[in-house]
């Protein structure tokens, strides 16, 4: 695995963020938080991450949002998402296909809460798939 | 009744300020006043009680009172009162009094020192009967302020329903998230004791949440919007992944589940979402009501026409008198004290199998065969439907 794998985890809750943390820093990751969407572009033009774990409803620009940036933006666009969210997957595609006209194109949608094992799985084969 | 006649014109001019009464003319406000009087009451104070006989209406000159409405959860839980509104000065409260069956749809309390003039039941209706263009124009105003209520009732249920699915959710899956990362041993070890705390404190926080799911789902469980999730899916994959939904549940009753899957599982057209929440709702349920350390059997088969799941339980079965019930919004058997739920499971697995045009059946296993008790689940499920776009292409063949 390589040391410098990049994950930029972006959630409103700073108790998620701690949980998710705790469970990604049993790993050899360099990681970084945001808050909020704004914060996450901003943070994603200093420095383009690997993966992206990414919650939905934000304060400043929600996580559609963050979505219709990264993928409008040819530098970002390979990024693989993964949302991490309590929105309803079904409810959250038609929302963004409502509002974009085009499929949300994300790699992963995980509802909340989800087990460490298993957010570790699909980290360890996002991350893969885009090496 | 108003002692003195001298002072019906000046009720009257107090009714004439009223909502319900504004558009009546100066005669029928003099002869409304005749069955008319005024009361004070004090904070506090109620007013009137739900499913009480209407037999007074209440208009409100200064203060203010609260509509409230008793809330019973399952059978066993405390009755509560909910505040459903206020009312205030120029309004009106305990129309039910003009509309039918005439007992008191909600109680009323006074929440603050409240003056109001009651108007006597039977005499206004007596009246309006006899006086038919007083009687349009108050039923009239009366139509408006139900709608008025109506809609109000609407905007609260949605406002609150999207404040459970999300502000509830949030926070307890932080809570879940900081209980998983703290059993998978991320922060440390623990002892034997606090693992098995922490254990039951995941279970429980996993069963409040799917309870919170269940009130937000039985509320937009519309058999068109799970017709729109129609898709082909294995249905093999939606069973594995209930059994993985309840597995720590069966871990901690020590549970067996027998699986009897068919010889292969052929992909079914179906919301495959719902059909794995009824595949978990079964077996939830069939856990719940299981002794420790019994087996749960989970099986699947093929018709011709129909893909069937069953779930079978060693529990207690079903009290015969509650079988016609047992699909009920809220309703839990009669023979379970101490389990706990709301009894909002099972309706919703109804609801989502008749957006299937399936069918869910129950019965008891019969105890003289194999001398055992316990109940059985069966989902029947067509394999003719049709997803969205199945339809649209069907509709368009049939156009040309």
């Amino acid at each position: 695995m390589n040391p410098e794998t990049y994950i930029l985890i972006v959630d409103d809750d700073p108790d998620v963020l701690e949980g998710i943390l705790a469970i990604l820093e049993s790993q050899p990751y360099r990681l970084a938080t945001a808050r909020d969407g704004m914060k996450c572009m901003e943070m994603v033009a200093e420095e383009v991450p690997d993966l992206l774990i990414l919650d939905l409803l934000m304060p400043r620009m929600d996580g559609w949002g963050v979505i219709r940036e990264m993928r409008s933006e040819p530098r970002y666009a390979s990024v693989p998402i993964m949302v991490l969210t309590t929105v309803v997957e079904d409810a959250s595609r038609r929302r963004y296909e409502l509002e974009t006209g085009m499929a949300m194109d994300v790699q992963e949608y995980v509802e909340k809460p989800v087990r460490p094992d298993e957010l570790l799985r699909r980290v360890e084969r996002l991350l893969a798939g885009h090496g | 009744m108003a002692e003195n006649a001298s002072l019906y014109p000046v009720i009257a001019e107090r009714l004439s300020r009223s909502e319900i009464f504004r558009e009546l003319t100066q005669d029928d406000l003099v002869a409304i006043a005749e069955f008319c009087w005024e009361e004070n009451h004090h904070e506090g104070e109620a007013l009137r009680v739900e499913g009480d006989p209407a037999d007074r209406m209440y208009i409100i000159e200064r203060g203010r009172i609260a509509l409230e409405k008793r809330v019973q959860l399952g059978r066993h839980s405390t009755p509560r009162n909910a505040t459903v509104g206020y009312v205030g000065p120029g309004k009106a409260a305990g129309f039910s009094t003009l509309t039918h069956k005439q007992t008191y749809s909600t109680s009323a309390v006074c929440v603050e020192p409240t003056r109001v003039i009651a108007v006597d039941g039977q005499s206004l209706r007596d009246y309006l009967q006899t006086h038919p263009d007083a009687g349009v124009k108050v039923m009239t105003t009366l139509a408006d302020m139900i709608s008025d209520r109506y809609r109000h009732a609407i905007d609260t249920l949605t406002y609150f329903l999207s404040i459970v699915s999300h502000e509830l959710r949030s926070p307890l899956a932080a809570v879940e998230n900081y209980l998983n990362t703290i059993i998978g041993g991320f922060v440390g070890d623990l002892n034997a004791k606090q693992e098995r705390m922490i254990q039951r404190c995941i279970l429980r926080v996993t069963d409040l949440r799917a309870q919170i799911g269940d009130v937000v789902d039985l509320a937009r469980m519309r058999g068109e919007q799970i017709q729109a999730d129609f898709e082909w899916f294995d249905p093999g994959e939606a069973g594995s992944e209930s059994i993985e939904d309840i597995r720590m549940a069966a871990a901690e009753k020590n549970i067996c589940i027998r699986v009897e899957p068919p010889q292969t599982f052929e992909p079914i057209v179906g919301a495959r979402r719902r059909i794995r929440q009824v595949l978990t709702n079964l077996l939830n349920n069939a856990i719940r009501y299981s002794p420790e350390g019994s087996s749960v059997t989970f099986r699947a088969r093929y018709e011709p026409d129909a893909l069937i799941f069953q779930v079978e339980d060693e529990g207690p079965g079903i009290p015969p008198e509650d079988l016609p019930h047992i699909f009920k919004d809220f309703f839990r058997a009669s023979n379970i004290q101490d389990t706990t739920g709301m009894g909002l499971g099972l309706s919703i697995a109804k609801k989502i199998i008749e957006a299937h045009r399936g069918q869910i059946l129950v019965e008891n296993l019969d105890s003289d065969v194999e001398g055992r008790t316990g109940a059985c689940f069966t989902v029947i499920i067509p394999r003719d439907l049709m997803t969205p776009e199945m339809r649209r292409r069907e509709w368009a063949a049939e156009d040309n």
